[in-house]
């Protein structure tokens, strides 16, 4: 079953071709792995798969909760961990369980997230993609920065998703991690190559 | 929208700098206008050269007057500094004085004569005071030439009457009009001795109307000023608004343009786009950032304003009674102008570039504002375009117009068509900042 089909959406930047057009689809219970050199489109067509970018053509369907983890921390730096967690929560409108999300990534509540370690800022990015219970999760680099024990974490947050019926979409340039892909897609210069 | 809001205002609590800024520069902005609403209210230092000798009392045409009483009229408005000629060349060549008034030898001679004007010489710098001293020195002549007229009307009608009624006039007897009708009329009364006795009659009903011709020849046009109530000193009031209206202007441009921008900095524009918020909503809660903001430090300007206008004794203005119009119209114009800054915050999409660019286009927009619509006409229309120019004019009513609804209506239709205006234009300018 689908849960996600982008249907020739495209990126362009002036004259610069960010994506080509491009279909994808995300169906339940996969783990799709995208690989390709840096500036190949795999950021883009995440944004786009996840409503943070307009595509200039072509467009996105998909009727499922959607988690989406950017490659660079995007959280509220003057805020704590947790008001950046309740603030996002509250615009979602949505009631996720802050305290066990934040045990089981064990992030500190009360500390300003600009003061935390380049870990921890990504460790609430993904936290962050999970207030609203998602079935597709997309993932831009979501390892980049971690130690490998909160790496397992993330690993393992991808099999549950799987395993609950979802989806997952993520960016990585370590190939060792496309051995948590049921598939793997190779963009270059804005194309699905393979 | 109010939870962006929120966290905006809180975000703002927790940067002390930019916080201390913000509470700082109204404070100081208000401060150093206040001053200079003082400083207008203030007396410019004026040296006084009396190289003459003035006596204390001058007499002229009979008539005394005392010269010190004119002098100290102009020293409500200035300080008079008595000097000696060196010294006072001396102050005003090191800017001590602004002006030297001299009173030169044989003024009172030529005060006397009656028939050669005295003059005083007045020498000013070229700053900015020098107009005004000069406008008071004109006074002061004016107020002379008023008491003198009076001497000089008198002494001349003096002479009138001896022509009328005959006297002495130094080492002469005038005969006068009087008698040599009466001469005239012991006389046989020939053609010629009867148009002689015509003419002297003519000639005094002439000179019974010589009193009246002088003091309309003298002061053809008499400036009447009554005493009344009310605002005395519009200066205060165009200095105060401007001192709001520029603040409100400077912050709300900056603060939406940065926060706009930030969303981007911290990556969170992507997290709001995904359906958390319309466009419409973040540059609503922007706005309304602004807003808010603006209204704190429209209260502390207009606050500071007042406690300096009370404590500096400046007249004119309401500036407690009308204080929450002032609001409103704080909240209009930050509104309309923190729709500016959404809009150049998601051109510039990157917070120092977006300060920097507010910086440079609201400077712009204030002096255009500035511009009288005599000194530039161009600069006047585009100004009428933009809001700061409609938030003094409404601040400037609130503030200072005894009747100041229709003025508040027309700027409230103007604040609220710009902000409408740039409200679409920002909405349509943070599609960039998710790009």
């Amino acid at each position: 079953m689908t849960l996600l089909r982008a249907d020739g959406v495209e990126r362009r930047y002036g004259d610069v071709v960010a994506l080509a057009p491009t279909d994808f689809e995300l169906a339940a219970a996969e783990s799709v792995a995208l690989v390709g050199p840096n500036g190949a489109g795999k950021s883009t067509l995440l944004a786009i798969l996840a409503g943070a970018l307009e595509p200039s053509a072509g467009r996105v369907e998909g009727s499922v909760r959607v988690g989406w983890v950017p490659q660079r921390p995007a959280h509220y730096a003057k805020l704590t961990v947790r008001e950046n967690l309740e603030l996002f929560a509250r615009l979602g409108r949505v009631q996720p369980d802050v305290d066990a999300l934040l045990a089981r990534f064990e992030l500190p509540p009360d500390r300003i997230s600009g003061e935390l370690s380049l870990g921890n800022r990504q460790r609430l990015n993904v936290v962050l993609s999970l207030l609203d219970e998602p079935s597709v999760l997309l993932l831009d680099e979501p390892t980049a920065s971690l130690d490998p024990e909160s790496r397992g974490r993330v690993w393992a947050l991808v099999d549950e998703v799987r395993a609950d019926g979802g989806a997952v979409c993520f960016a990585t340039h370590d190939l060792d991690e496309t051995s948590h892909a049921t598939r793997v897609v190779r963009l270059q210069d804005g194309r699905i190559v393979a | 929208m109010t939870a962006l809001l929120r966290k905006d205002l809180l975000v703002l609590r927790r940067s002390p700098l930019l916080l201390g800024a913000l509470l700082a520069y109204p404070i100081v902005i208000a401060l150093l206008v206040g001053l200079v609403a003082g400083y207008a209210n203030a007396k410019p230092r004026v040296a006084f050269v009396d190289e003459a000798g003035l006596p204390a009392v001058v007499t002229v045409g009979g008539h005394r007057f005392h010269i010190g009483t004119v002098v100290d009229q102009v020293a409500q408005q200035v300080t008079l500094v008595h000097l000696s000629a060196g010294e006072a060349a001396r102050e005003l060549s090191n800017g001590k004085v602004v002006a030297t008034i001299t009173v030169p030898d044989g003024f009172l001679d030529d005060l006397g004569s009656s028939t050669t004007s005295p003059h005083l010489i007045l020498r000013t710098t070229s700053g900015g005071l020098s107009s005004r001293v000069t406008q008071q020195v004109q006074s002061l002549v004016y107020q002379l030439n008023r008491k003198l007229q009076s001497g000089y009307i008198a002494a001349n009608l003096a002479e009138v009457r001896l022509i009328e009624h005959g006297g002495t006039f130094g080492p002469y007897t005038v005969l006068g009009l009087d008698h040599m009708d009466s001469t005239l009329a012991g006389l046989p009364q020939t053609a010629k001795v009867q148009q002689l006795r015509t003419f002297v009659k003519i000639a005094r009903l002439a000179l019974a109307e010589t009193g009246n011709a002088l003091h309309a020849t003298a002061s053809p046009i008499t400036l009447v000023q009554p005493k009344q109530k009310g605002r005395t000193w519009i200066l205060s009031a165009q200095v105060q608004s401007y001192g709001i209206a520029l603040t409100v202007t400077f912050l709300a441009l900056l603060l939406a343009a940065g926060a706009t921008a930030t969303e981007r900095d911290e990556g969170t524009i992507g997290r709001l786009r995904r359906g958390l918020l319309s466009r419409g909503e973040l540059v609503g809660s922007k706005v309304s950032l602004a807003a808010v903001a603006g209204v704190a430090l429209g209260v502390l300007i207009a606050i500071v304003f007042g406690l300096v206008v009370d404590i500096g004794g400046v007249r004119g203005g309401e500036p407690w009674q009308r204080l929450p119009l002032v609001l409103v119209g704080v909240l209009l114009a930050a509104a309309a102008v923190g729709a500016a800054g959404v809009a150049l915050g998601a051109v510039a999409r990157e917070a120092r570039t977006a300060s920097l660019l507010a910086v440079l286009v609201v400077l712009p927009v204030l002096f255009l504002g500035l511009v009288p619509r005599g000194a530039f006409a161009p600069a006047f229309w585009i100004s009428e375009f933009l809001p700061f120019t409609h938030a003094v004019r409404w601040l400037t009513a609130a503030l200072y117009d005894v009747s100041p609804w229709r003025t508040l209506g027309i700027e409230t239709a103007w604040l609220l068509g710009i902000g409408a205006v740039l409200f679409a234009l920002a909405r349509r300018a943070v599609r960039l900042l998710a790009a």
